[in-house]
């Protein structure tokens, strides 16, 4: 008897077992099956932070449909924002929040799916890894122009920076030099890949950047103590954060709101981790 | 048969004219996109004040220094490099030695401006932060040097063919002289040509103004207006490739129908003086 | 003796210059060969697609180089099907047809065309698109088409002006003998002075080619973008390898990425520079062939 029901027993717990994994499955295969049937295509534009997240969404969305095409373009989160308030693309990814002006006048519906912070870098050969804020605002205006004055090397400070467009420099402009001025001599890169490329071959460069990006072949600096890394953007140590935002005209449909839907799906949420943001789930 | 003549010759002109239009076209649009900056004589002030969109100051003058400096420095750096290379291709160097400078030159015509700039970045950048231990490499000078090798084997061609085209008699004459090839160069080809290479100076001058790629990747784009040639610059065409990314109701964008309308007229400027440098040296033939 | 010494200063100075001028271009290719031969291989172009597949569009490509070479192919074919027949017919126009005051108005236009930079063609073909993108139809966006058109614009002075120069130059008792048997204008053109100044048109073809596949600036602005895969039609956006070259060296996130950039400027290398010699090959092969085969 004792047997029996234990038999039984292992059976109803397998089955549930059993259940519970096909359940599992399905909802980590449904995270692309939605795009099952599809047809079309897909613009996005916009923030260059994004970038990565976008290609490897798009790479397994066409993929596993290859009738859908997705087009990804950079240009910074001014552009996206311009772009698909004008009709020009789908989706405009921003790293900073539209503004209530933006919002109005295009009829923008925000979709917040990543935690992201801006990190001051320097190259890895610099000796120089942290700096208080008020010394930040003084690089970036100018004012300290040689290493030497905070510890470094006697060689003068190149200071790189972003164009308008860029959510990035939004952010750090107002957050992390307090809407201070950026010297007229900074050099000019246009994409968050462009900051690192530059500073990682500029020994005497600073910059900014998001932090997702951030690895080895460029180096954080700490502000006011606090090292710009995710689990301190996480924790709300690293107070230079922001959001990255997908943006659509209107309520979004079709092919656009699925793509948005995956981004917060498990799977779209593990890219965003996988790529070095923080998910909002 | 005259029905298909009369044709024909329509269709030839319809052509000519469309292609016409486009020049004029392309002309009308940047100055009508930019009319708003002809209101209140705003037009003549951009072209003097800085670039300080934080102020709502749009000034390209900045702009119009980075274009003008690095496209002279360039021309500096290359005009005696081509002059010398001419002449060793039509008369200084052997023969042979001649030939292989010529072909080489001619497949260097083909060297797309993309590539100079991604080798300027890695090889040359990195080589002047060093040697001259200010700024970051992404300077006036680095734009130049590339510069000047982009615009050589036009100019080197060019100058190769007016050396070409001086009569034979006044180099036999020379021979006949005792002369040697330095004093034919010297006395005889130069001065006989000078129309063939002021021309080739100018029409690589519109190049160098109107190049993009390499300014853009190698300049630095500081909006400030540059001291030094190791000061990073921006250049015009470089301008409309980065503020391309703005709003374009706004002010911003419009200035770079005003960079246009500017590199417009340097262009039409060019080809007038060439035209009419040509047209004293073909009345002399 | 001081002509002496200058004329020996300046033999040298000259031998200076062509050591230096070929010392650059070795720098300049022998620097990307070192550094992006070894990437070269059927990774780099189909990424873990197999050739065969992306080759029959069968499959998309990531991480490969292979959309952006059909998007320069497809960007070159269109753009030089849209100039080739206005170009030539304009030069026609200009060498046979059009005389004093108007041929040297139509010359100076053509002449300034000519010289307009790469960037303002760009501006202009952004602003036509988002001009039709407001007034017209929604669905115009900055895309192959608009980039081909704004291509043709800027191929357009090479061809006319090299088919008005070797209509031209063609000698004055070729250009009078069929007419001397009573051929018409057309005639005339038709079968003899084309046939005669084919390889001069056929280099400038061949030149616009190689100019459509380098150009970088006026396909950046026109809708050229950093990922799409193959384009499906004209209205779409498209990779290219100019733009790839461009966007990786100042943005590379990895290693690898540079890498493939070397690679990238090893092949936009090879394709101009085989153009261009096809080109001037073309010219000299050509002109023997038309003027002793018949």
């Amino acid at each position: 008897m004792k047997a029996k029901l234990f038999r039984i027993g292992c059976v109803q717990a397998s089955l549930i077992l059993a259940l519970s994994f096909t359940l599992v499955s399905t909802v980590q295969a449904g995270d692309l099956d939605a795009f099952m049937g599809e047809k079309g295509t897909l613009k996005i534009s916009g923030g260059t932070a994004h970038i990565p997240v976008m290609k490897e969404a798009s790479k397994r969305i066409m993929t596993f449909n290859s009738d859908i095409q997705i087009s990804i373009a950079g240009g910074g989160s001014g552009i996206g924002i311009k772009q698909v308030g004008e009709g020009l693309v789908d989706i405009g990814n921003s790293g900073r929040k539209p503004t209530d002006k933006e919002i109005n006048d295009y009829q923008l519906k925000m979709f917040k799916w990543a935690i992201d912070g801006v990190g001051v870098v320097v190259n890895p050969e610099n000796k120089v890894k942290a700096l208080s804020k008020a010394q930040l605002v003084d690089i970036f205006s100018g004012k300290i122009g040689n290493w030497k004055s905070i510890g470094g090397v006697h060689k003068s400070i190149n200071v790189y920076t972003r164009d308008k467009a860029s959510g990035t420099r939004d952010v750090f402009w107002k957050k992390a030099i307090d809407k201070g001025e950026i010297t007229d001599k900074a050099n000019f890169v246009v994409s968050n890949g462009a900051m690192k490329s530059a500073i990682s071959s500029d020994p005497y460069g600073i910059g900014y950047v998001s932090v997702g990006h951030i690895d080895e072949s460029v180096a954080p600096v700490a502000l006011d103590g606090v090292v710009p890394t995710l689990e301190n953007v996480k924790k709300s140590k690293y107070k230079i954060a922001r959001g990255l935002y997908s943006n659509t005209k209107g309520e979004p449909s079709g092919l656009v709101k699925k793509f948005i839907e995956y981004l917060f799906s498990p799977e779209g949420q593990q890219l965003s981790a996988d790529k070095g943001f923080i998910p909002v789930k | 048969m005259k029905v298909i003549d009369r044709f024909a010759e329509k269709f030839f002109w319809v052509a000519a004219v469309l292609s016409l239009s486009v020049t004029v076209l392309i002309f009308g649009f940047m100055v009508i996109l930019g009319f708003p900056l002809f209101k209140g004589g705003q037009f003549i002030e951009l072209l003097s004040k800085p670039w300080l969109p934080d102020h709502g100051i749009f000034g390209i003058y900045p702009m119009i220094v980075g274009t003008l400096s690095i496209a002279l420095l360039g021309l500096g750096f290359a005009f005696p490099l081509c002059l010398g290379c001419s002449a060793f291709i039509s008369v200084l160097g052997p023969k042979r030695l001649g030939r292989i400078l010529k072909k080489t030159v001619q497949i260097m015509t083909g060297i797309p401006t993309v590539i100079y700039g991604f080798v300027g970045i890695f090889l040359l950048v990195p080589v002047i932060r060093e040697v001259f231990e200010s700024g970051s490499g992404m300077c006036i000078l680095s734009t130049s040097l590339l510069l000047a090798i982009l615009i050589s084997p036009t100019m080197i061609l060019f100058f190769s063919d007016s050396f070409d085209q001086v009569p034979k008699p006044f180099l036999d004459a020379v021979d006949a002289l005792g002369g040697n090839k330095a004093q034919k160069i010297l006395y005889v080809i130069l001065p006989y040509s000078w129309r063939g290479v002021l021309t080739g100076l100018i029409l690589a001058l519109g190049r160098a103004m109107g190049d993009t790629m390499i300014a853009l990747m190698v300049a630095g784009n500081a909006v400030a207006i540059p001291d030094s040639v190791l000061d990073s610059a921006r250049t015009l065409t470089a301008h409309i490739a980065l503020i391309i990314a703005a709003d374009f109701e706004s002010l911003e964008f419009k200035t770079l129908f005003a960079c246009g309308i500017i590199l417009y007229l340097f262009t039409t400027f060019i080809a007038l003086s060439v035209r009419s440098i040509d047209s004293k040296f073909w009345r002399k033939k | 003796m001081m002509d002496r010494v200058l004329e020996k200063v300046v033999a040298g100075f000259s031998w200076i210059c062509a050591m230096v001028l070929l010392g650059t271009v070795f720098c300049i290719v022998g620097y990307l060969l070192i550094n992006g031969l070894g990437t070269i291989n059927v990774t780099l172009i189909f990424g873990e697609t197999d050739p065969v597949d992306a080759l029959l569009f069968r499959k998309q490509v990531f991480d490969g180089l292979f959309p952006a070479i059909v998007g320069t192919f497809a960007l070159v074919a269109l753009s030089v099907s849209f100039a080739v027949p206005i170009g030539i017919a304009a030069g026609i126009y200009m060498a046979e047809y059009c005389r004093g005051v108007l041929k040297r108005v139509f010359s100076l236009f053509f002449d300034v065309l000519a010289g307009i930079p790469s960037i303002v063609v760009g501006l202009f073909g952004f602003s036509v698109a988002i001009f039709l993108h407001n007034y017209f139809s929604s669905r115009i966006y900055p895309c192959l088409l608009i980039s081909a058109l704004s291509l043709a614009f800027l191929v357009l002075p090479y061809l006319i002006r090299t088919t008005q120069i070797s209509l031209e130059n063609l000698p004055e008792d070729i250009r009078q003998t069929a007419p001397a048997l009573g051929a018409t204008k057309l005639q005339n053109i038709f079968y003899v002075l084309i046939p005669r100044s084919l390889s001069g048109m056929a280099s400038g073809v061949i030149l616009s080619i190689g100019r459509c596949a380098e150009d970088t600036a006026v396909i950046m602005l026109t809708g050229a973008v950093t990922m799409v895969g193959v384009p499906k039609s004209v209205f779409s956006n498209y990779e290219a390898l100019p733009f790839y070259i461009y966007y990786i060296s100042s943005q590379y996130s990895n290693k690898q990425e540079l890498l493939s950039g070397y690679g990238a400027a090893i092949i936009l290398l090879v394709i101009c520079g085989l153009l261009f010699t096809v080109a001037f090959f073309v010219k000299h092969r050509l002109a023997y062939h038309a003027l002793y085969r018949q």
